[in-house]
């Protein structure tokens, strides 16, 4: 049977997730995978599992890419829309949980708090120059104590003793948590201490007085840690929320939004997955035009550049020709 | 004899007084150019850490005058421009703190205290100190500050038009007087409050081009310095006690007058990392931004700031307050 999907791709720091939906919205597709610093290996694996998965009876309808590396993500399928992860996640969570005011994403190396209101994004703070709240952080402390990060909420959950931690700052965490052990306390009491440590610092720095209403919505990669669920609710003193896709919700927002791209202009730019057969070559220089000394990031496609950024001044972007990509590939 | 101005702190607010001043007395007036990241580096690389990064980057362009070879560096002593109020304590003492921590400005530092009623400066009395160092006859400064007086009336006339200071800066210069001119147009369907100090808003290398980046969005904004300075005054007084620092004042003048008249879609505020006075106005603004039901968002930029960090912030803000006006049209 013919079916159309449209393809969400969020490129993070950390993981790369794609999501498809059908024309009627439904999730039919949903893959995470683990950056590596090599986003574009990653996208395509994806999107060579997707095709394997749906089969060729499947058509690629829109596609649209979010996350930190979307620009790229964007250039290299030929995306019908290119949009921050705020919009994305919101867009994702109001379409499935319609109700929902406050959206806490946590990612890996940046955290998020939405207020949502009658489905329309009325606020929004984002953590982007401290990692005290984020995957990252759990990752590196989960390294410290030895335990695989996939372990690390079922074995919060054991514990017994509320310890304290200071989450103010991953490194006064840490000395805190040695401190912690020197005691004697116990694992458990110690990772559901941090997990507390690190609500209470997302609460703190993101939330900044503003008010959290029910019904709240938990997203992102860490949502996978019940022990940072189970403290948002102590927190909170209300049921937390983690959607079925928690962990490809931006992915699944760009490819809504994707999908309503399409439905305005009427066709896709979306370049075809033999496109992906044809090697981007991301590399960046320092530019010595001036005393900005700017770093550039440019990508080539047998060997045309075709996009640049990080140019100040933009006279690296004019210099791309504007040649057809489908002519180079 | 070259006078140097360094181009940046006041600079957008006070050039059209400064440069008039100083060459209808017969001096070549030498401006620093833009802010660039050596400049940049080179400010911080003397400064102590209590400095906030605008002074910094003053340092920076005081060091291009000096390797330009001038004279003298212009630095005033800015004191006050209101009774009871105050520029913030590093202002006042910025005369010293280049003169004792800059190398090289002692012997050239050209200063006297500006300590006025209003934000007019042109008071030739403020200017007395100069006269021995630059050989002067009162007459000549007398006549020099009224004629420079006028120029920056004009400017002001300009810039209470809508334009933004560095254009009506600019049009000074090229003759234009203000009376042939229309206000300036805002058809666009965002309006916003672009809300910072002359040196944070107009300086296109610490915002990362942010008022670049709005107009190509298709977003109108007003910030401070378009008002008359006695509409301003009125919403100071609503506070039970005005702020010490007289443009923080202004800033939150303008800050209550969009929210209470609901004159705009959104407000962002662009503050300069390790801002004193800021730490207040932005919680002041947070606040009416609440009663007003009207998006406010505080850009926090430094040395470092990633400009996809400011760029995702400012997308996801502006996607926030168009989809929520189409949702209400």
């Amino acid at each position: 049977m013919l079916s159309e999907v449209y393809v969400g791709i969020d490129v993070g720091s950390v993981s790369t997730n794609i999501a498809a939906i059908g024309s009627d919205q439904k999730i039919v597709f949903t893959y995470y995978t683990r950056t590596n610093g090599q986003p574009l290996v990653a996208i395509k694996k994806g999107l060579y599992r997707l095709k394997d998965e749906l089969g060729d009876d499947t058509t690629i309808a829109g596609v649209g890419t979010t996350g930190s590396g979307r620009q790229l993500a964007g250039v290299m399928v030929g995306a019908d829309i290119v949009k921050n992860e705020i919009t994305a996640h919101a867009v994702a969570t109001t379409n499935i949980k319609p109700d929902v005011r406050t959206i806490f994403e946590i990612g890996g190396q940046d955290s998020k708090l939405i207020l949502v209101k009658d489905g329309m994004v009325v606020d929004f703070a984002m953590n982007t120059v401290c990692a005290a709240g984020t995957g990252s952080f759990l990752d590196h402390q989960a390294e410290r104590l030895g335990l695989p990060i996939d372990r690390f909420g079922e074995m919060a959950l054991k514990s017994k003793t509320n310890v304290q931690i200071a989450g103010r700052c991953t490194v006064f965490a840490e000395s805190d948590m040695i401190a912690k052990q020197q005691y004697g306390f116990s694992k458990a009491d110690i990772i559901m201490g941090l997990c507390r440590a690190l609500v209470r610092n997302f609460i703190n720095n993101l939330g900044r007085g503003k008010m959290l209403q029910p019904p709240f919505v938990f997203q992102g990669g860490v949502a996978a840690n019940t022990g940072i669920k189970a403290a948002f609710e102590e927190e909170l003193k209300q049921t937390v929320t983690v959607p079925d896709y928690f962990d490809v919700m931006g992915a699944i927002g760009a490819a809504i939004l994707a999908w309503e791209e399409v439905e305005q202009k009427g066709c896709s730019s979306f370049r075809g997955l033999d496109s992906l057969k044809t090697d981007f070559t991301p590399s960046s220089f320092i530019c010595e035009g001036c005393a900005n000394m700017c770093e550039v990031i440019k990508v080539e496609a047998n060997e045309v550049t075709i996009a640049v950024w990080g140019d100040r001044c933009g006279k690296w972007k004019e210099n791309i020709k504007q040649v057809k990509l489908k002519e180079i590939i | 004899m070259q006078i140097g101005i360094p181009g940046a702190l006041l600079y957008q607010y006070y050039i059209s007084f400064w440069r008039p001043f100083f060459e209808e007395l017969g001096f070549q007036v030498v401006i620093s150019g833009n802010t660039n990241k050596e400049l940049v580096n080179r400010g911080v690389k003397v400064s102590v850490p209590e400095l906030c990064v605008p002074v910094k980057i003053f340092i920076g362009h005081v060091f291009e005058l000096l390797d330009k070879g001038v004279d003298f560096v212009f630095i005033p002593r800015m004191e006050a421009i209101r009774r009871g109020e105050f520029f913030c304590p590093k202002f006042m003492g910025l005369p010293a703190i280049m003169k004792y921590g800059v190398p090289g400005v002692k012997g050239k530092l050209l200063t006297c205290q500006i300590n006025a009623r209003s934000d007019d400066i042109s008071n030739y009395k403020h200017y007395l100190p100069l006269l021995d160092k630059l050989d002067l006859s009162i007459k000549e400064l007398k006549k020099a500050a009224a004629f420079s007086g006028e120029k920056w009336k004009r400017f002001r006339t300009i810039n209470k038009m809508g334009y933004m200071s560095c254009e009506a800066n600019k049009m000074v210069v090229e003759g234009v007087s203000g009376k042939e001119l229309l206000p300036k147009e805002n058809n666009n369907h965002i309006k916003l409050g672009l809300l910072g100090y002359v040196y944070n808003i107009y300086d296109d290398f610490v915002n990362m081009g942010i008022t670049g980046k709005l107009n190509q969005m298709g977003i109108d904004f007003i910030t401070f310095d378009m008002y008359e300075e006695e509409l301003l005054d009125q919403y100071v007084a609503q506070l039970s006690k005005p702020l010490f620092w007289t443009f923080t004042n202004k800033l939150l003048g303008a800050g209550y007058q969009m929210l209470q008249k609901k004159l705009v879609d959104g407000i962002i505020h662009i503050t300069a990392f390790g801002c004193g006075p800021d730490a207040f106005l932005g919680r002041l603004l947070e606040l009416e931004s609440d009663r007003a039901k009207i998006p406010y968002m505080l850009i926090r930029i430094d040395e470092h700031t990633g400009e996809n960090h400011l760029q995702t912030r400012v997308e996801a803000f502006i996607d926030m307050l168009k989809r929520r006006k189409s949702k209400i049209s």
